[in-house]
C-alpha cells in the first residue's frame, strides 16, 4: 500500500463531510453571519442630517465612551442582570433540587409546571406581570382590601424595580432547567457513596451534589445574563420612563432616533460582552449542560 | 468463629412484591461471604439493607447483638464498594480516598499519611493527583477499595464490584480481592451472580433465589452437596435424576429411577422422608467416569450410548443416553486424554461411586 492512499481517502471523506454541512452552513451564513456583518459595517458609518454617510469612522464608538450615560446604562443593565441571575438562582436552585429528588410521575409533572410558562408568548407573560403589579393590579387590590394601604403603591410598576421583578419571574425557568439537568446527571451511587463514607446529608450536598451541579448553575447564569442584557420588551412594557436599560437604548436608536449606525455600534458592544460571558461559562463546562 | 452480624427474618417488600423474604443467617468475624443469586433474586437488596440504603420492611439486622436496622447509613461501621465504583469525578484520587477521613475531621497530616499508605496497599503510589477519568477500570476498582478500607470498617460490602471488568482482569481482581481480604482480615460480604467467582474466592456462599435464602455453606458443600433443586441446578452443570426412595439402610439409600435402582448416600435427606417419597439424585458430571467394570457394591453402572462429544479444552464433555431409558441425557466430563476416542454413536459403560451421589427431597418436574 502506498502512503498516498489513506491520505487521499481522508481528503475525500473530509470533502463529503463538508458537503453534508453545506445546507446548514448556507442557512447560518445567510441569516446570522450576513446580518451580523452588516451590523458590524454599519457601526463604522455615521448619520449626517438624516443621511447615511458610508465611510469608515470610529465616531459611534467614541460617542459611547464620550457620554457617561451610555457606559452608565450598560453598567446598570449589568448590575440588573447580576441581580436577576442571583435571585433566580437563589429561588431556582432549591426548586430544581426539590424536583430532582421526587420520583416518577410527580417529578415529570413538577418539571412540566416549570416549563409551561415558556409555552405562552413572552409578551403575554410581561403583560401578566403588569396585571399583578399595576395600580389596579392584584397586589395593590389585595393590600387595599386588607386595609393595609389606602392608596395603590406607586413603586411597583414603571421603574427599574418593576423590570427586575418581571425578569426574575419570566426568566426563572432558564435557571431551573440547566440546574435540574445537571442534578439529574449525578449518579445516585455518588450520593450513597458519600453517605456510606460517613458524610451527613448536608455534607454530601455541599461536597458532592453542589460541586457537580455547578456547570448547570453557570449555564443558568449565562442564560439569564444574556437574556437580560439584550432584553428591550420588558423595559418598554413595565419600565416606564425611569427604567432605562441597554437593550432599550439600542431599540430606541433603531426605532425612534433612526440612528442605525450608533445602534449598530451599541449592538456590537453588547455582542462582544455576550460572547465574553459565553466564553467564560464554557470554560466551566456550562455548555455541556444545555 | 465468632458471629459478627446476624440477619433475623429480614424482609423487604416493594409494593406487593417481596424482594427479600424472611432471610435469616449469620456472618462470622473475618470471613469472606458471598451472596450469590441470579439477577433479580434480591441479593443486592440484602446488601443495601445491611449498608443502610434501604430500610427493611420487617426483621432485624444485629451487629454484635444490637439491632442497627434503624441506624442511618453514615453511622454504620460498614463501607461499600459500588458496582460502578462511585468515585467522585470532581475529586482527585487522593481526595476520593481521603473523603471518609475528611468528613470525620481527621487532621490533615493524618489524612496525608493514611492516604499514602492506602495508595501503596493497592499499588497506586504516585496516582494521588489524578482524576478518576484518567484511570483504567482496574485502577478505579482499586481506588474504590482503598477509599472504603482506609476507614477500617467492621464489614466491607461489595456490590458486584467486578461486574464491569473484562474476563482476564476479573480473574486477576478476584485474586487481588481475596489477598487483600486475607491481609486486612476484615469481614467481606460480596454480592455476585457469577458462580465460578463465588466458588473461587469465598469462605462461605449464601445462595438466594426469588428473595428466599436457599443454602449457606462452604463452596465445596454448595457445589457437591446442594440442599435443593435450585442450588443443584444453579451451581454449574449437574445431572439430576428424579425417582422414589426405595429403601434406607444407615447412611445408604436406594432410589427407584427409570434407570433402575441407584445407590447413594443418605446425607442431604432428613429422616422425615419415608420410603416412597419423591427425591432427586444429584451427580456431578466430573464424578462420572467411563468404565469397563461390572457393578461393584459401591458403584452405580449403566450402559449408554454417546450422543455427542464437546471438547472444551481441559475436559471432554460427553452427552450420553442410557440404553434402558434413551429419553434421558446424562452429562459426563472426563479428562481430554481419556475421551479422545469417544465418538457419537459409540456404546460405552459409565459409572459413579455411591458416595459421590447426593439425594435431595422433591422431584424435578422436568425430569421424570
Amino acid at each position: 500500500m502506498s502512503p498516498a492512499m489513506p491520505s487521499r481517502r481522508r481528503a475525500r471523506s473530509r470533502l463529503e463531510i463538508s458537503l453534508l454541512f453545506l445546507p446548514t452552513s448556507l442557512w447560518l451564513t445567510l441569516f446570522i453571519v450576513v446580518p451580523l456583518a452588516m451590523f458590524f459595517i454599519y457601526s463604522f458609518w455615521t448619520m449626517k442630517d438624516e443621511f447615511l454617510v458610508r465611510g469608515f469612522s470610529l465616531a459611534n464608538y467614541l460617542r459611547f465612551f464620550a457620554h457617561s450615560v451610555y457606559p452608565e446604562v450598560l453598567w446598570r443593565t449589568f448590575v440588573l442582570a447580576l441581580g436577576v441571575s442571583g435571585i433566580t438562582f437563589a429561588m431556582g436552585y432549591p426548586l430544581a433540587l426539590f424536583i430532582s429528588r421526587k420520583s416518577g410521575r410527580t417529578k415529570s409533572i413538577l418539571y412540566m409546571l416549570v416549563l409551561i410558562p415558556l409555552l405562552t408568548s413572552y409578551i403575554v407573560r410581561i403583560y401578566a406581570m403588569r396585571l399583578i403589579l399595576g395600580s389596579n393590579g392584584l397586589i395593590n387590590n389585595l393590600l387595599m382590601m386588607l386595609g393595609l394601604i389606602r392608596e395603590p403603591l406607586p413603586f411597583l410598576l414603571f421603574n427599574l424595580f418593576a423590570i427586575f421583578l418581571t425578569l426574575c419571574v419570566i426568566l426563572a425557568p432558564f435557571m431551573v432547567m440547566p440546574i435540574f439537568t445537571s442534578l439529574e446527571k449525578i449518579p445516585r451511587s455518588l450520593v450513597e457513596a458519600s453517605r456510606d463514607l460517613g458524610a451527613s446529608e448536608f455534607e454530601t450536598f455541599w461536597r458532592v451534589v453542589f460541586p457537580l451541579s455547578l456547570p448547570g448553575v453557570i449555564a443558568g447564569f449565562m442564560f439569564i445574563f444574556i437574556l437580560t442584557l439584550g432584553d428591550f420588551l420588558t423595559p418598554i412594557l413595565v419600565g416606564g420612563t425611569q427604567g432605562m436599560t441597554f437593550g432599550k437604548i439600542i431599540q430606541m436608536n433603531f426605532g425612534i432616533a433612526f440612528d442605525w449606525p450608533f445602534g449598530s455600534a451599541l449592538s456590537v458592544l453588547l455582542l462582544i460582552l455576550s460572547l465574553l460571558i459565553v466564553l467564560i461559562s464554557s470554560r466551566f463546562g456550562a455548555l455541556r449542560e444545555i | 468463629m465468632k458471629e459478627l452480624l446476624r440477619l433475623d427474618s429480614l424482609t423487604k417488600a416493594f409494593g406487593a412484591v417481596a424482594a427479600v423474604n424472611s432471610v435469616s443467617m449469620s456472618v462470622f468475624d473475618g470471613e469472606f461471604l458471598t451472596v450469590l443469586g441470579p439477577s433479580g433474586s434480591g441479593k443486592t437488596t440484602i446488601l443495601r439493607m445491611i449498608a443502610g440504603f434501604e430500610a427493611p420492611t420487617s426483621g432485624r439486622i444485629l451487629l454484635d447483638g444490637e439491632d442497627i436496622a434503624d441506624r442511618p447509613v453514615n453511622r454504620r461501621p460498614f463501607n461499600t464498594v459500588f458496582q460502578d465504583y462511585a468515585l467522585f469525578p470532581h475529586m482527585t484520587v487522593f481526595d476520593n480516598i481521603g473523603y471518609g477521613l475528611k468528613v470525620r475531621h481527621a487532621p490533615s497530616a493524618e489524612i496525608r499519611s493514611r492516604v499514602e499508605e492506602a495508595l501503596k496497599s493497592v499499588d497506586l503510589t504516585g496516582y494521588g493527583a489524578r482524576y478518576p477519568d484518567q484511570l483504567s477500570g482496574g485502577q478505579r476498582q482499586r481506588v474504590a477499595l482503598a477509599r472504603s478500607l482506609i476507614l477500617r470498617p467492621r464489614i466491607l460490602l461489595l456490590d458486584e464490584p467486578l461486574g464491569a471488568l473484562d474476563l482476564a482482569l476479573r480473574k486477576k481482581m478476584q485474586i487481588t480481592l481475596k489477598e487483600i481480604q486475607e491481609k486486612v482480615r476484615i469481614t467481606f460480604i460480596h454480592v455476585t451472580h457469577d458462580q465460578e467467582e463465588a466458588l473461587s474466592i469465598s469462605d462461605r456462599i449464601a445462595i438466594i433465589n426469588l428473595g428466599d435464602l436457599q443454602q449457606v455453606a462452604e463452596p465445596k458443600d454448595v457445589y457437591f452437596r446442594p440442599e435443593n433443586l435450585f442450588v443443584a441446578r444453579f451451581m454449574g452443570e449437574n445431572n439430576l435424576i428424579g425417582g422414589r426412595l426405595a429403601w434406607r439402610n444407615g447412611d445408604q439409600v436406594g432410589i427407584e429411577t427409570p434407570l433402575g435402582e441407584i445407590r447413594s448416600r443418605a446425607v442431604g435427606l432428613g429422616d422425615e422422608h419415608p420410603a416412597g417419597s419423591a427425591v432427586s439424585l444429584v451427580v456431578r458430571p466430573e464424578n462420572i467416569f467411563v468404565t469397563d467394570e461390572g457393578g461393584a457394591e459401591d458403584m452405580n453402572c449403566l450402559d449408554a450410548e454417546v450422543v455427542r462429544e464437546v471438547f472444551i479444552g481441559s475436559e471432554d464433555k460427553l452427552i450420553v443416553r442410557p440404553r434402558n431409558h434413551p429419553g434421558m441425557e446424562i452429562m459426563v466430563k472426563i479428562h481430554s486424554d481419556a475421551g479422545r476416542d469417544a465418538r457419537a454413536g459409540q456404546k460405552i459403560r459409565i459409572g459413579w461411586r455411591a458416595k459421590n451421589g447426593w439425594v435431595i427431597p422433591g422431584a424435578d418436574p422436568a425430569l421424570s
